[in-house]
């Protein structure tokens, strides 16, 4: 027993070794550039020859293709192939993690693909380092459609200013649109039932005070009859540093603090700080401290892992959530399932001015490059015209290319062989009007700027029709359109919303070796003191010691970045 | 001792045929576990893979020296060596325990079903194990529940720094004790009943028996059992502990395995996890070398 242990260690290093070994073997063989294949003119200019190009290919387990389709053969691919007369070859296909790990072999071997995608900007430091991908600031300015353009332009340059280098674009960012604020969601049936009144001024926001009146109301009546609530439950991680990312945690408590943990910020007198370090963050764990002590937050905080709060959810115990406005499409959505009569209100909370804090996001998200000296790199832009523009606003796509058109609405994005998002920034804000005035007839469904908001138009309305009887998908849809992004469309209206810029979103030298010891000194302190087993003003000394054990350091290091660009 | 003469007597000749079988798991095992053994110089380089094994930068021992300043590695030694000290002691003397018992069953049936049912969780994997030991033992679990019955207040024992390195220590045994008796039993059978009889004849009581036949007939296998476990003693089980802990039991739980893997995970740093793997191999290798001539010098047995 102990011995096929130390075998499978020894087996799994020496696997490991045995790779970088045979890898470093190949290492270095960058050829030269190649001779470009010819293609008429502009954005969408089709190619005289085909033109071959290998791609990694970064899939999920389950893209729902139709019988005989594959990540190298389907409705996308083969549109490129009409069109551009562009043929896909996968040099390597792999899931989540896999993929990241397929991407460093490849970089270890020196054999890149023509195009891949890039998940992280470490990644991406290493391959311009390296000088192991094109320049595609001229293929950009050539080649991009104006819609394109306009599509980065939305971020204020907040976006492809992540992929330069020197003032060069060396790789295509996927763009990541501001979805703050964090969404509180209450069971609305509960509220009902009680006889409760809540948000009376009806402007979705909630003060602290409110929020834990009814979280208080919710943990005496147990609504939900299961004999055991347990209040507010939280992912023991807390936070996360992104709107879109991930749900269950405090960020929207913690913005009625201004508390923004883990966001590389800068105060009035343009102060770099850590928003993990702030006064606003004591003041928003004391909060939660004092919450667990009355018994508002779930006893077992700490080590209730995602999918029990998910089970918290869907039996009842709990009926006060928080997370992205896409929650219910993908979470909440289970709880509909276990209880028909579910029903979620939005809402965000406020600080004691009647503002609600946000920050932008990470306006880029994931990265496409091209391989140094593959001999068409304007290829990598056509296909986004083709897919970021022209697919998107062709109106006539039903009946154009049936095909694909059916592939927009029912197939999983990674089928796409351009595997980063081009959305604009006001992309939420955008197809709430648009699916809002289509649900309410003012525009007709051809008018609807977007598939995705078109099958969404026809989700809510079979809801609407008879929501007591409706098809959960078509709840969910309803749900996060019609309340959630409506939600997010009143902030924004009623400019309610009060922006914060992050500075930095990369990694310096030092986080990359101090990160992980800083981030278990971040979240143990802090679930410590939520759980009273460490006084609030333990919250001084873990200041002093992420200072002193690297964020000291880490904090000169974004400084000096930022004053370099 | 006597086999041993006898096979060293033989020509070679008369045994290449067994040789020659033995040459493709010597090649493999030369190809997969010698070879890549040259890798262990990642550990002492600033290992970046567009530039190679060979590209890479040599840095000394500043892995290393970067492992000791952590401000967490004491404690995190400290959480690995005393949970993998707890297992190893706990585990083999539960297996030994359960396999003297298990050996006096006479009946048949009675037996392979104990036997069945005990060995049945170690082909569960920890992920699945996990979620049955969390709904057990979690605030609303039916052990909270006896608790509460018998008039104590409540434990979350996962979020518990008194209770988590005994939660973990206990479920591993629970889980392997009886895979790991099989050697044991198999150890048993191999004593001549012979002298147990005689013993009885003599006089000798089940306890006597146990202490003076039973046990020391197994004397080699415990040793082997025991030197080859203090290998891991530096790996304390991270299948089990990444679905067991959370940030609250960090402090006593958070081991080599899991913080390295949260450090790889965050920062891709292969020279520092190979250095570390490498301090992990080197210390274990030690203490089975040191157990090997502790055997010898005590009972004149050697292990290898």
């Amino acid at each position: 027993m102990r011995r096929r242990l130390f075998i499978k260690r020894v087996l799994s290093i020496a696997t490991v070794s045995a790779l970088a070994v045979s890898l470093s073997a190949c290492a270095g063989g960058a050829g030269g550039q190649e001779e470009a294949v010819s293609a008429a003119d502009g954005p969408l200019g089709a190619y005289e020859d085909t033109l071959v190009c290998s791609m990694g290919r970064s899939t999920i387990a389950n893209p729902k293709f139709p019988e005989g389709d594959s990540y190298e053969d389907n409705a996308y691919t083969r549109y490129l192939k009409e069109k551009l007369n562009v043929e896909v070859k996968d040099s390597f296909e792999a899931n989540g993690e896999d993929y990241d790990r397929q991407v460093s072999l490849a970089i270890a071997s020196g054999e890149l693909p023509d195009v891949m995608r890039v998940s992280s900007k470490d990644v991406l430091d290493e391959l311009v380092e390296n000088d192991l991908v094109e320049d595609l600031t001229d293929v950009y300015d050539e080649y991009a459609s104006d819609y394109i353009k306009e599509v980065y332009d939305s971020y204020d340059g907040r976006c492809l200013d992540g992929a330069m280098y020197d003032g060069r674009l060396m790789a295509l960012p996927g763009t990541n649109y501001d979805a703050a604020p964090c969404v509180v969601f209450i069971r609305q049936d509960w509220v009902d039932d009680l006889g409760m009144k809540i948000d009376e001024d009806g402007d979705g926001c909630l003060t602290i005070d409110e929020l834990e009146n009814i979280t208080k109301t919710f943990v005496e009546k147990d609504p939900g009859n299961t004999g055991n609530p347990v209040g507010l439950a939280f992912a023991p991680y807390l936070t996360s540093g992104d709107y879109g990312g991930s749900g269950y945690t405090m960020m929207a408590i913690g913005a009625a603090y201004k508390a923004f943990p883990g966001s590389w910020l800068e105060d009035e007198d343009g102060n770099l700080y850590n928003g993990s370090t702030t006064e606003g963050m004591k003041a928003t764990l004391a909060k939660l401290a004092e919450w667990f002590q009355k018994g508002l937050v779930d006893p077992q905080f700490g080590t209730r892992t995602w999918d029990d709060i998910t089970a918290l959810l869907t039996n009842g115990q709990t009926g006060i959530t928080f997370g992205p406005w896409h929650l219910p499409d993908w979470l909440l959505n289970n709880v509909r399932s276990m209880d028909p009569d579910a029903e979620f209100s939005t809402y965000t909370i406020c600080d004691d001015n009647g503002k609600v804090n946000v920050i932008h996001n990470n306006a880029v998200n994931g990265y496409m490059v091209v391989r140094k000296g593959y001999s068409n790199p304007e290829v990598l832009i056509k296909i986004a015209n083709l897919f970021f523009d022209e697919i998107v606003n062709n109106k006539n796509l039903e009946t154009e290319q049936p095909e694909v058109y059916q592939y927009v609405t029912t197939v999983d994005n990674s089928a796409r062989p351009i595997q980063v998002e081009l959305n604009k920034n006001t992309y939420l804000v955008d197809e709430y009007s648009d699916i809002k005035n289509c649900v309410d007839g003012k525009i007709s469904m051809d008018e609807v700027r977007s598939i995705e908001s078109k099958t969404n138009v026809e989700a809510i309305n079979r809801y609407l029709a008879d929501p007591a009887n409706s098809e959960v998908t078509d709840w969910s849809k309803y749900t996060s359109r019609m309340k959630s992004m409506e939600l997010i469309d009143r902030l924004t209206n009623e400019g309610k919303l009060e922006w914060d810029t992050p500075v930095f979103f990369d990694t310096t030298e030092t986080m990359r070796t101090n990160n992980a010891d800083l981030n278990k000194l971040q979240e143990e302190t802090f679930v410590a003191i939520v759980t009273g087993s460490k006084p609030v003003d333990e919250f001084d000394a873990f200041v002093d010691a992420w200072s002193s054990r690297g964020g000291e350091q880490i904090t000169k290091e974004v400084q000096e970045i930022i004053d370099a660009q | 001792m006597k086999k041993k003469t006898f096979i060293q007597k033989r020509s070679m000749r008369s045994q290449s045929m067994y040789h020659m079988m033995m040459l493709p798991g010597m090649i493999f095992v030369l190809i997969f576990s010698y070879v890549p053994m040259f890798g262990i110089i990642m550990a002492f380089q600033d290992y970046v893979p567009a530039k190679g094994i060979l590209g890479s930068e040599f840095v000394g021992l500043k892995h290393f020296k970067y492992m000791f300043s952590l401000p967490d590695i004491w404690q995190i030694l400290t959480n690995t060596v005393v949970i993998a000290v707890g297992k190893i002691i706990l585990g083999t003397v539960m297996a030994i325990a359960f396999a003297i018992l298990l050996n006096e069953i006479r009946v048949r049936f009675f037996k392979k079903t104990v036997q069945t049912i005990v060995y049945l969780p170690h082909f569960l994997s920890w992920v699945v194990l996990a979620a049955v030991v969390i709904n057990m033992v979690n605030l609303d679990g039916p052990v909270n529940h006896i608790i509460q019955m018998l008039g104590f207040d409540k434990v979350n024992f996962l979020g518990s720094n008194t209770w988590f390195r005994p939660m973990i220590i206990v479920t591993d045994v629970w889980k392997e004790f009886g895979y790991n008796s099989i050697v044991y039993l198999a150890a048993i059978t191999a004593i001549d009943p012979g002298l147990h009889e005689a013993a009885a004849i003599d006089g000798a009581n089940w306890w006597k028996r146990v202490w003076h036949i039973t046990l020391p007939g197994m004397l080699p296998i415990i040793l082997l059992m025991a030197a080859m476990s203090l290998t891991s003693i530096l790996s304390a089980g991270f299948d089990q502990i990444y679905n067991l802990y959370s940030p609250m039991v960090y402090q006593t739980g958070d081991v080599l395995d899991t913080y390295v893997y949260r450090m790889g995970l965050i920062s891709r740093q292969y020279s520092f996890s190979t250095a570390v793997g490498l301090l992990r191999s080197a210390v274990g290798m030690v203490l089975m070398l040191a157990a090997n001539g502790l055997a010898k010098k005590f009972t004149d047995r050697k292990i290898f």
